[in-house]
């Protein structure tokens, strides 16, 4: 059993009189160290197994264990506390507060654990300066280009030291060469401090860093390791 | 603290909207404490008018005055006046001691014959009390006056008096036998009650108790320096007259301030309703303003309940929002009040019309207490608080997934 595992997760959607079934009991290994990449048309369900892997959402179905957690247990106060420890997140939109520095951002998540503020904005800073961002920790989120944003957004992710980040289409408001350098970051992450990234994309530059590649169509899933993937990567 | 941070910085995100917010509480917290210090003002200025016209502080009667002095007035009088209003003069804190006789005869000039009550003073110590008379023609009870009296304004119509006039009043003795008096017109006066002028003649008190054929008074008068000593003066009256051989007993002025107790009744209720007002109008405000922030952020709090923030977090970060409002409007408010309380001082008082029953104007002023700053401040800064606790909860029970999408 991987650090992630997935049995039989249905999930579907009702819009009026209408189903559509965008997991159809998918079971998924992904274990420790991996660069899993989620592929898939729109509206295949990529999202929807990130947020059920993230536990923003539930299955209608089947079981989600996380570091070894039946994550359906967990109450939601449990979840939160669960999601701050274990799991970090990097969104499209980044989500960063607009009122608060970057420094400020990517301390935030150490409030909810309980760490004294001087604590958190050391290692916020060197958070930041992991992703490159060593000169910009002052800086309001406007005063910082998309690139910079979404690389607050991986400090951020990564200032709990979860064991997983995932990131929902990453890469999707940044230009090509800052992509890069946002995928070179997490490429360096991942292979470095063994953080398992599990992205979701259209972005077939983010397929190229894959170690493990999962395809989403009409809800059922297909993995393969890519010629990057270690033995280790997938199952 | 951290969240009271965050908190503050999101409330300046809008400034204008924050700032509109922040406004409508203040002003709310502030017509609140007006209004408390506009009731003060007359609570106290109806207070002192009772007192100080009419009732003085404390009234000492004759032992079982109460039961009696319907039924038997004559068994209730108080005989050793003299020595009874040395003990109390004698008393520190006490300003003046007098005594009242009173009876209700037909009064007479000659031209029409009027129901009238009159009250005998000493005029020498009655000084103090005509402060509050308002003297229209004439003047008031001097020092060494004898047949002489004051007519309230409405009986002087009404008897067709005027100053030098001879009034006779016939009533009867304390034997049943019909007596009259003469007295001279010195004044004409208004007591602040339309009612009151209308049968109010005050005359010297051996006039009266010649014409009661007595030389005993109905009841003592007790006016002191300061309303607030009253607490810690009673007792020591209440102790110097009960070494005395007569028995007496104490009433004090808001046991038998019916109408002040009706007043304060009133505007007790009507600051009820205004503030139920205020704080519905604050909390209106203050929804409306925290729903659009929690609108607007909904992307954010949902990022921030996904990387651990739990509900009650998220609830706190809005209601702690709301609170800082609430202080920073109701804090505004109690200056705001301070400035209109100082501004109608500056400008020597509101211009107010006779209240009902009586027959002159004043002018008003806002008494500050600090118990109307607490309640406006409290009700302005509460209101807000619970305006708050919808939005904030809709905040934290939002579905996570359906919030990222909308941003």
């Amino acid at each position: 059993m991987g650090q992630i595992s997935l049995q039989a997760v249905c999930r579907t959607y009702t819009t009026g009189t209408t189903k559509q079934k965008v997991l159809d009991k998918v079971d998924l290994q992904i274990s420790d160290g991996n660069f899993s990449v989620v592929c898939g048309p729109s509206g295949s369900g990529k999202s929807t197994l990130l947020n059920i892997i993230g536990t923003l959402d539930a299955p209608d179905d089947g079981s989600v264990m996380i570091e070894g957690v039946d994550v359906s247990t967990l109450t939601e106060n449990k979840l939160a506390q669960f999601r701050n420890k274990n799991i970090g997140f990097i969104f499209q939109n980044f989500h960063l507060l607009p009122v608060l520095t970057a420094a400020e951002n990517v301390a935030w998540p150490l409030y909810f654990k309980g760490v004294k503020r001087r604590e958190r904005m050391r290692i916020a800073k060197e958070k930041l300066g992991l992703v490159g961002l060593a000169n910009h920790v002052n800086k309001l989120p406007k005063h910082l280009s998309g690139g910079e944003r979404q690389r607050v957004a991986i400090a951020r992710a990564l200032v709990c030291e979860p064991s997983i980040i995932l990131a929902d289409e990453p890469t999707a408001n940044l230009d090509r060469k800052t992509a890069r350098k946002i995928l070179d970051v997490m490429k360096k992450l991942n292979e470095h401090h063994q953080v398992t990234f599990l992205c979701a994309t259209h972005d077939n530059l983010v397929v190229e860093y894959a170690k493990q590649l999962i395809t989403l169509a009409d809800g059922k899933l297909t993995t393969e390791a890519t010629t990057k993937a270690e033995a280790k990567g997938a199952s | 603290m951290d969240l009271f941070y965050i908190a503050a910085l999101n409330i300046f995100r809008n400034y204008r909207r924050s700032a509109i917010t922040i406004l409508s509480v203040a002003v709310g917290c502030a017509a609140l404490a007006c209004f408390g210090a506009f009731i003060n003002f007359t609570f106290e200025g109806l207070r002192e008018t009772t007192i100080r016209t009419q009732l003085g502080h404390l009234q000492i009667y004759a032992d079982g005055y109460a039961e009696n002095h319907v039924a038997d007035p004559w068994s209730v009088m108080i005989h050793d006046v003299d020595r009874l209003e040395e003990v109390v003069e004698n008393i520190a804190g006490v300003s003046t001691v007098t005594h009242r006789v009173s009876f209700s005869g037909i009064g007479s000039t000659g031209q029409s014959s009027v129901n009238m009550s009159v009250i005998g003073v000493d005029p020498v110590r009655e000084v103090d009390f005509a402060d509050f008379e308002i003297v229209v023609k004439g003047r008031n009870l001097l020092p060494g006056d004898t047949e002489t009296g004051v007519l309230g304004v409405e009986l002087a119509q009404g008897l067709g008096a005027e100053i030098g006039d001879w009034v006779t009043v016939l009533t009867t003795s304390r034997d049943n036998i019909i007596n009259a008096v003469d007295f001279q017109v010195i004044g004409i006066v208004r007591t602040g009650s339309t009612e009151y002028d209308s049968v109010f003649a005050k005359v010297p008190s051996d006039l009266v108790q010649r014409a009661m054929d007595t030389t005993a008074v109905e009841r003592v008068v007790v006016m002191l320096n300061d309303t607030a000593d009253l607490p810690l003066i009673r007792p020591q009256i209440e102790a110097a007259i009960a070494a005395l051989p007569e028995a007496y007993e104490i009433r004090q002025w808001d046991d038998l301030a019916d109408f002040y107790d009706a007043v304060v009744s009133l505007y007790n209720g009507l600051f009820r309703i205004f503030a139920g007002i205020i704080a519905i109008v604050v909390m209106f405000s203050v929804a409306n303003t925290m729903t659009m922030a929690v609108f607007e952020r909904t992307g954010e709090s949902a990022a921030l309940r996904a990387i651990g923030a739990t509900r009650g977090i998220t609830m706190r970060m809005f209601l702690f929002e709301g609170i800082i409002i609430g202080l920073i409007g109701s804090s505004l408010g109690v200056l705001l009040s301070w400035l209109i309380a100082t501004g109608i001082d500056v400008a020597g008082g509101i211009s107010m019309p006779p209240p009902p029953s009586m027959s002159q104007g004043y002018q008003a002023y806002l008494k500050l207490t600090p118990n109307v700053l607490v309640i406006g401040f409290a009700v302005a800064g509460i209101s807000t608080l619970i305006s708050s606790i919808y939005p904030a909860w809709v905040a934290s029970r939002a579905n996570i997934v359906e919030a990222l999408q909308k941003q």
